[in-house]
């Protein structure tokens, strides 16, 4: 009983200084379905460039033309490598089925053996193509998770001049915990575009693991569009830049292109 | 001559005159420099052993850094039911994660089946993943995990033995950690003494982990036999003199060139090494030799001139001693300095160097320290010197020596000649070998670790070769990775070297899996793109980390890391010779490059010089005290006659090294320089005080000789018993190449000090050399 009223107490101390803020500051859980209902146009081709980066400074740089598509709530996604050479029209696709409990699809097409490989339904916290950001990470872009943590607003905070909402978010459970690998996020969400600017994450272990950083925010077609991703790993020293041009949300993509034929093929 | 008396008197009258001074002036320099002595970091890697800006280590280290290898802690888990079961890759996993959280360890660079991931070919495709999940763990998926393993070469013997019962977790320090190995060495052990009650047995060994044991070892060592030393020659001080002053002077000689050399070698940031070890023992047998010529000289004095004022005898004795001491000292620095200059290895380098300052600070606190203290104390009489002269014991085995020379020249110099064919046979058939972990004794628990490992897996000495290739991404052309492949399977017919590991054998394990698991395409695809597009393949679902260790990130240089089963020289030398010619055949062209490199190269390449650097060192050591003494006697004879015996004492050695077995290692390799260095000291003693009785004093032989093994003989007796003693304390350390080091140390002294005093009379007497002045 004693410490039922010690822990009472020590939530409402807690508590006290941010339901005081609290009024000002909207929910975790609304800024995150913010994030989810901004337009972000049927489809959209880009240019992509990764730029890779190891802890001794050797960069690996592939150039990529990147295609996106929502039929209805189904997201689907194809990279065409352009370059290396070496690498020259590999393709990769996903479809990413609303329905969380149903695994997404992902395939890579390799011409050197003329095949289409499926990738096994990765864990949402394995890397995507060996850079720092994960799967769940391409699947958000900019949004931020409606269903997996527990929100806290904590700040308001600018950067680059525009005013920020500095959420935290602790995953529901340790299952969603270790799968997407975090056991703590630090979330900037921009105020105004309802666009994730800035994150920082944690390990499971509780180590500081990434920090991302989203930039260079432009109107493309009266629609607001990022074009630069930096994540840092702090663990490996890896980090990874992902340039964005060419942004296009105009040219309608038939749903053709998502198809591993369209993958052998090429564009 | 006379002339030089008058300015020795002048010089010794002004010491005594200022004796309060030079007492304070010297303790104060001895105290302040022994303050730097707790700042003296320890390095017990190999790596020390070169210097740091030597080309082999800089590339090795160069390698290191572009594969992020570092010296590794390698604990072997035991389950003699075999470790495919829940519990043990429980155990294995708890292991890993926990290790993580040690101090020291790079949290990054675990290696072990809960954290290497599998590959397999599914139906369409290929997936990376965990050996095994934690929290799906049951002896049914254990199970799984051995098949995972049967199907994956790379895993075997190199993480798990081939007969199941043993696994590895390897775990990389940070390099912050240099030098603080033993730290984590520590931690290691306390977090394996939790799983003490486990079925499983722990061991722990691995580079980093020797280093690591050999810091708190040499530590402890340290802490036995240097009080020890010290306890030793306070005995053999009383028997001496039987006096307090003859037991507290030499003694402070002893602490300041201890003190001072030990403090400058901290002062000037060079690290304490496994043979300093030996460093301080060597300098109280050798520091402790002038204060006991000097006492004997004084009691000897002191007993014949009881009217003399303490000045006048402390005068007295140093006119008579400076010179013997001094050219002894020089000798004895000599031999030091001769380790120094022949030393390619800074820990040896370092020993020669510092042991000669040591050295040289005895002589200087013997010229001005000596006199000074003696004037704090009334004249003294020992009751080894008797004014009536009579001899004691030790006077009497002397004078027993003296006769059977006189009556036996001949018969002493065939043995000697026989010694020396003996010798000469046992220098040809030298055998130079080194192996760290003798660095141990045989029941110290590193010791079995890095047996059992060594045994049971694929083992701890690793030999990496370094491929290079012009342009990125030329390491996926096929022709270069069937280069890798060839020499791996090439290197693995050589002894010892039992298995070797580089992006080849993943590259096959992909092709296998992309082919339906089918063991036919365990091979290197025969197309440069498919080989960039699987490693983008693998990519999809793997760490962007995962092939760190075997590949730089654009793809133009790759590791291949050879694993031995020993850390012996004799074992590693012709593996890395097999390996340089086999590269020289097949690689360095325009579009492959091949590098030997790694501990098991570094080791070959720095213990070839053993031999060469020892008899560069005793070949010096016996040219410069040659030197020396032939122009402090003026007499070139005298030089040829002094090193006589000394060079008699390091073929005998020789001997005994074939006959124990003792190899030329680096603690054996300097006893030779050292040996002749301090041996010396007999010969000079005796050619000094011969010349004096028969040359300025003008005896007749008979006479002079018997003189000579009365008093002088006396003195040299108890300088052998400290030398021969001091050094045996060193065979009570528990560090094997430094008991040896002692050992051959003191027989060789013995040997000197025999010859000095039988051979050498017995020359004499048979030529008459003529800077001797001999009449009959």
């Amino acid at each position: 009983m004693k410490t039922k009223l010690i822990l009472g107490l020590l939530t409402i101390a807690l508590l006290f200084p941010t339901t005081s803020r609290g009024q000002s500051l909207p929910s975790g859980q609304s800024i995150a379905d913010k994030t989810y209902a901004r337009n972000e146009g049927i489809s959209m081709s880009r240019k992509l460039t990764m730029e890779l980066k190891d802890k001794r400074g050797k960069v690996r740089i592939r150039e990529t033309t990147s295609l996106r598509k929502y039929i209805g709530d189904e997201k689907r996604l194809a990279i065409f490598y352009i370059t290396p050479k070496s690498i020259m029209g590999t393709a990769f696709l996903t479809y990413d089925y609303p329905d969380a409990s149903i695994d997404d699809d992902q395939w890579l097409y390799m011409p050197a053996l003329r095949k289409t490989r499926r990738i096994s339904a990765a864990n949402r916290g394995d890397y995507f193509l060996g850079t720092d950001l994960t799967y769940e990470d391409i699947k958000l872009e900019t949004r931020i998770s409606r269903d997996d943590y527990n929100y806290e607003t904590i700040d308001k905070e600018t950067i680059d001049g525009q005013e920020t909402y500095v959420l935290e978010g602790i995953p529901k459970n340790d299952k969603i915990a270790k799968e997407l690998g975090y056991s703590k996020v630090k979330l900037w969400v921009d105020a105004n575009m309802w666009m994730l600017r800035k994150a920082e994450s944690w390990d499971v272990a509780g180590n500081h693991l990434k920090t991302t950083v989203i930039s260079d925010f432009k109107k493309v077609q009266d629609i607001w569009t990022y074009h630069k991703i930096e994540v840092k790993n702090h663990k490996t020293n890896h980090e990874t830049i992902f340039r964005i041009s060419d942004v296009d949300y105009k040219t309608v993509l038939n749903d053709d292109v998502f198809t591993k034929e369209t993958l052998v093929n090429g564009l | 001559m006379k002339n030089q008396q008058t300015k020795a008197t002048k010089f010794f009258n002004k010491v005594t005159a200022h004796y309060k001074a030079i007492l304070a002036l010297s303790i104060v320099v001895m105290i302040a420099v022994s303050l730097f002595i707790p700042t003296m970091t320890k390095d017990t890697s190999y790596d020390a052993f070169l210097p740091k800006d030597d080309p082999i280590l800089v590339f090795r280290n160069q390698t290191k850094e572009t594969f992020g290898l570092k010296d590794p802690m390698v604990i072997a888990i035991v389950n003699e039911q075999g470790i495919f079961n829940k519990q043990t890759l429980q155990l294995v996993h708890e292991l890993s994660e926990r290790l993580k959280t040690i101090p020291g360890i790079d949290p990054d660079e675990i290696t072990s089946l809960s954290t290497e991931n599998n590959i397999v070919g599914t139906e369409e495709g290929l997936e990376v993943d965990p050996f095994f999940e934690i929290d799906e763990l049951t002896d049914v998926k254990a199970l799984e995990v051995k098949t995972a393993i049967d199907n994956f070469e790379l895993y075997q013997g190199s993480l798990v033995s081939d007969d199941h019962t043993t696994t590895l977790v390897v775990a990389e320090m940070l390099d912050s950690y240099d030098k603080k190995q033993h730290e984590v060495y520590k931690s290691l052990m306390a977090l394996l003494d939790e799983y003490k009650s486990h079925d499983e047995q722990f061991y722990l060994a691995g580079e980093g982990a020797v280093s690591g044991y050999l810091i708190r070892y040499i530590d402890e060592d340290a802490m036995k036999t240097n009080p020890f030393a010290a306890v030793v020659i306070s005995i053999i001080l009383i028997f001496a003199y039987r006096r307090l002053r003859g037991v507290v002077l030499p003694n402070i000689m002893v602490l300041a060139s201890v003190g001072i050399a030990l403090g400058a070698m901290a002062a000037f940031g060079v690290d304490f090494f496994v043979i300093t070890n030996g460093l301080p023992v060597v300098l109280i047998a050798i520091a402790v030799a002038d204060g006991i010529h000097i006492l004997g000289e004084y009691y000897e004095t002191a007993a014949k001139h009881p009217k003399f004022s303490q000045k006048e005898l402390v005068v007295e004795t140093m006119i008579h001693m400076w010179r013997p001491i001094t050219i002894t000292s020089i000798t004895t620095v000599a031999g030091f300095l001769a380790i120094a200059a022949s030393s390619y290895m800074p820990p040896m380098a370092y020993f020669g160097l510092f042991g000669a300052l040591g050295v040289f600070v005895a002589l200087v606190y013997a010229v001005f320290m000596i006199p000074a203290a003696m004037m704090f104390v009334k004249p003294q009489l020992s009751r080894a010197y008797k004014r009536d002269q009579k001899i004691d014991r030790f006077g009497k085995l002397m004078v027993f020596i003296g006769k059977v020379v006189v009556k036996q020249p001949k018969t002493i110099i065939i043995i000697a000649i026989v010694i020396i064919g003996f010798g000469i046979n046992g220098a040809s058939k030298l055998v130079i070998n080194e192996d760290r972990i003798k660095n141990f004794q045989a029941d110290e628990p590193i010791v079995k670790a890095d047996a059992l490992i060594n045994s049971k897996t694929d083992g701890t000495s690793y030999l990496d070769i370094l491929i290079e290739t012009p342009e990125v991404e030329d390491i996926f052309e096929p022709e270069n990775l069937q280069k890798m492949e060839a020499l791996q399977t090439y290197v693995e017919t050589l002894a010892h070297v039992k298995g070797s590991i580089s992006i080849v054998d993943f590259l096959k394990k992909m092709n296998q899996s992309l082919n339906e698991n089918n063991p036919e395409y365990y091979t290197i695809p025969n197309n440069r793109e498919l080989i960039a597009q699987y490693f983008l393949l693998y990519s999809a679902s793997g760490d962007p980390t995962d092939f760190d260790n075997y590949v730089d990130y654009d793809y133009r240089l790759a590791n291949i890391r050879l694993r031995m089963d020993t850390s012996e020289y004799a074992y590693e030398k012709p593996v890395v010779d097999a390996v340089n010619i086999y590269l020289a055949e097949h690689f360095n062209n325009d579009t492959i490059k091949a590098t030997t490199t790694g501990k098991v190269t570094v080791d070959a390449y720095w213990i070839n010089r053993l031999g060469f650097n020892h008899f560069l060192g005793a070949g010096l050591a016996l040219l410069v005290v040659l030197i020396f003494s032939a122009l402090s006697f003026k007499s070139l004879w005298a030089g040829i006659l002094t090193i006589i015996p000394v060079s008699i004492s390091v073929l005998f050695i020789y001997t005994v090294m074939g006959i124990l077995d003792i190899w030329l290692a680096i603690g054996t390799s300097m006893f030779a320089a050292i040996a002749i260095g301090i041996g010396v000291d007999f010969a000079v003693h005796t050619v000094d005080r011969l010349k004096f009785l028969l040359n300025e004093q003008g005896l007749p032989i008979k006479q002079a000789y018997s003189e000579f093994y009365k008093s002088a003989g006396r003195a040299l007796l108890f300088n052998f018993l400290a030398l021969a003693l001091g050094f045996s304390v060193l065979m009570t350390s528990s560090v094997p190449p430094l008991s040896q080091f002692g050992f051959l140390v003191a027989v060789a002294v013995s040997v000197s000090f025999i010859g000095s005093l039988t051979l050498l009379p017995a020359i004499i007497l048979l030529i008459k050399p003529k800077f001797l002045n001999i009449t009959n």
